[in-house]
């Protein structure tokens, strides 16, 4: 049997408390997109929204009766005035355009938005930033941990200090050197300034420090060629510690509003994911705020997706454990 | 299989002379030993053979052809690692099969998936797999092809590194060590095994170890180094019997060989805590070091040539070890004899001993042998 002692519990309150501090945010995103404008704006319906049946203002617009739309009427409503007819067809107007809010905040997300691109050029791009960036960083690390030249020593401090540089101070001088060759609004403006990791080579370099020496030679006496062994010996062991610095790589990229933000100005198929927030951003009828978050839920599920069909080989990866 | 020859190998670390000149011609199908204390440089010349290290001056051939400027790939050599150095993503046969696959395929073949459809390829594959099959059963961990290293014992460890050595025909074998992961059980068994394999594959074996009973029991000769030279290379029982140096003496063999403070006076004439020996030098007076293995020596009653008391026994069952600490002498000396006798042997006995002037090894007081002795001086007056 479990005993629940005070500092025990006291430990677990705290705990939650904090849990609750970084879930509510999500938690509310969550609600939001489930939730009609009315439901938002008065703060009822509880976490789910009641659901209620709500007219999809859009919709409505379109399906507006025009003078036509009255002159034509007057045959099915005959003996009533103008006015009259016009509120009859406004009620059949909207009662074809009710939705269910859950809907109406989803459908909104895909339909305004093109969603689903956005999703697509956010997995194009962190992939390819995560390939090139293990490209580079594997033979680099290695490089730097099993290899002897001179100057090694020097080049590590280097990669040391590059990660010190925030990415916010170099950006001004990254866009105009992509503006002068002309690849704004290219994926490659996405991508390249990004290839190369000091932080991948970091980590992987730590990583590949505790890989046995013996491993490399014995690669060696194989026949094994330097590349060779960088991707068949190296590679393969050093698996956790790439998941690990995927989960930064993507993590970071996939959710980066920054530098998508400053490269890609017009083109809207070059939109990543956050990017696609914007769609919703305060216009003339004030901020949508239910679609907003769906959007929102709907760039967040992949990654926590991920997370949830890798959890334990992330965790393996974050800790470094597990390895010798 | 295949000759090496290695010709004044020096290596430096920085300011640290790690090896200064080793001369060493290995004959083919030789087991040779380099056997000596940590930190000798045994590692670091086997390393230099393998080319995994380069060496700061010297020159090796393999098989008469210099392969100085050659990468460790291509010198033809096999290698077993102390940690056994398996690659861990690849089941026992994979890792078996890797030195074949980096040589006989070329790199499409190699491919992961498109590979087998590469023309050739798939002939290639079963070769390498029948081979892997015949090492395994040689080995006999053919009921194991199919496991990660992760799941072996060490000592089945061991034989799949062994396996990855003799898949291939390579000049010479080159084990760093191979049994000191070991228990000391299976330690007995796997030297049994390499002496086996060594003698049933003919090939040059080179084999560092820092256990001399490893060293005794395998080799064809063994190379005693100390701080980065050799001192004797020489087949075991010479090296044992007949030391060149009164450190090769005390490292090998178990326990330590006795030595005991000599000198001779101004006609030769040697003597050891004071008794006069009928052994001479042709040299004038000096101080000598006189070394005597533990079964050299022998119990006596009757004109001892050393006394002293028991301090300490060591029974092994099949023979006693007796520490007897000397009169007039500070340290202690072994002696080996039957358990028969342990009655006479009881702690704080005073017990004379004896032995045969011909099995003494004199040395000079710098380690040096003395060989030139004149023996069975009787005319000398005692």
């Amino acid at each position: 049997m479990t005993r629940f002692s005070p500092s025990l519990i006291i430990r677990h309150f705290i705990l939650m408390i904090g849990a609750a501090v970084v879930l509510a945010p999500f938690v509310v995103m969550l609600s939001y997109s489930l939730k009609s404008p009315a439901e938002i704006e008065r703060g009822t319906g509880g976490l789910f929204g009641a659901q209620e049946m709500m007219v999809d203002p859009k919709c409505a617009l379109r399906n507006a009766p025009r003078r036509g739309d009255i002159e034509t009427a007057r045959t099915r409503f005959p003996d009533r005035d103008d006015s009259t007819i016009q509120t009859l067809l406004t009620e059949e107007a909207n009662a074809a355009c009710e939705v269910r809010p859950v809907v109406f905040n989803y459908r909104s997300a895909f339909q305004d938005a093109p969603l689903l691109r956005y999703l697509l050029n956010g997995v194009i791009v962190t992939a390819s930033i995560f390939l090139l960036q293990v490209l580079i960083a594997l033979p680099a690390a290695y490089a730097l941990s099993k290899l002897k030249f001179w100057g090694r020593e020097a080049v590590f401090g280097l990669v040391l200090f590059c990660l010190l540089i925030p990415v916010h101070a170099i950006a001004l001088p990254l866009y105009l050197g992509l503006a002068k060759i002309g690849l704004t609004n290219t994926y490659a403006a996405l991508v390249v300034p990004w290839i190369v990791s000091a932080f991948g080579i970091f980590l992987m370099r730590q990583f590949f420090m505790t890989v046995p020496d013996d491993l490399v030679d014995a690669a060696r006496m194989d026949g094994m060629t330097e590349f060779a062994i960088v991707w068949r010996v190296m590679l393969p062991t050093a698996v956790p510690a790439l998941l690990a610095f995927a989960i930064f790589s993507v993590v970071a990229h996939w959710n980066d509003y920054f530098w998508p933000r400053i490269v890609v100005t017009g083109d809207r198929s070059l939109f990543t994911p956050p990017l696609g927030l914007r769609e919703f951003q305060a216009g003339a009828d004030g901020n949508l705020y239910g679609p907003m978050m769906a959007t929102a839920t709907v760039i967040v599920i992949p990654l926590i997706v991920a997370f949830m069909l890798a959890q334990r080989r992330f965790i393996e990866g974050i800790t470094l454990s597990g390895m010798k | 299989m295949a000759t090496v020859t290695l010709r004044g190998i020096r290596k430096n670390f920085k300011e640290t002379e790690v090896l200064r000149g080793i001369d060493l011609a290995i004959a083919d199908g030789e087991f040779v030993s380099l056997v000596g204390p940590s930190g000798c440089g045994k590692s670091t010349l086997l390393r230099i053979i393998a080319g995994l290290e380069s060496a700061s001056g010297g020159s090796i051939e393999i098989g008469g052809a210099p392969v100085d400027r050659l990468r460790a790939a291509d010198r033809n050599l096999s290698m077993v690692f102390q940690s056994y150095a398996l690659y861990p993503h690849l089941t026992v046969a994979e890792n078996i099969a890797v030195p074949l696959r980096m040589r006989q395929l070329n790199t499409a073949q190699r491919l992961p998936l498109i590979g087998r459809a590469v023309p050739g390829a798939r002939e290639r594959g079963r070769e390498i797999d029948a081979r892997v099959l015949e090492a395994a059963k040689t080995l006999e961990i053919d009921q194991l092809l199919d496991r990660k290293p992760g799941q072996l014992s060490g000592g089945q460890r061991q034989r799949v590194a062994l396996g990855r050595a003799l898949v291939r025909a390579p000049a010479a074998f080159l084990l760093d060590e191979p049994l000191s992961n070991l228990d000391a059980k299976l330690r007995v068994h796997t030297r049994t095994e390499i002496a086996e394999l060594h003698r049933r594959l003919a090939a040059t074996f080179i084999y560092v170890t820092h256990d001399q009973v490893e060293a005794m029991t395998m080799s064809s000769r063994i190379a005693v180094m100390m701080s980065g030279e050799i001192l004797q290379c020489d087949a075991p029982t010479r090296i044992y019997e007949d030391p060149n140096d009164l450190r090769v003496a005390e490292f090998i063999g178990s326990p330590r060989i006795n030595v005991l403070p000599a000198e001779s006076d101004s006609s030769g004439r040697i003597s050891v805590l004071g008794k006069g020996l009928p052994l001479a030098l042709h040299e004038g007076r000096q101080t000598l070091q006189l070394a005597l293995r533990p079964e050299a020596l022998s119990l006596t009653h009757h004109t001892p040539l050393l006394q002293g008391r028991v301090v300490h026994a060591e029974n092994l069952g099949h023979e006693v070890f007796v520490q007897i600490s000397l009169d007039g002498a500070e340290q202690r000396v072994v002696l080996r004899t039957d358990p028969a006798m342990q009655a006479q042997l009881h702690l704080g006995a005073k017990v004379g001993l004896t032995f045969d002037p011909n099995r003494a090894l004199i040395f000079d007081a710098k380690g040096q042998r003395q060989r030139n002795l004149l023996r069975a001086l009787q005319e000398i007056p005692a």
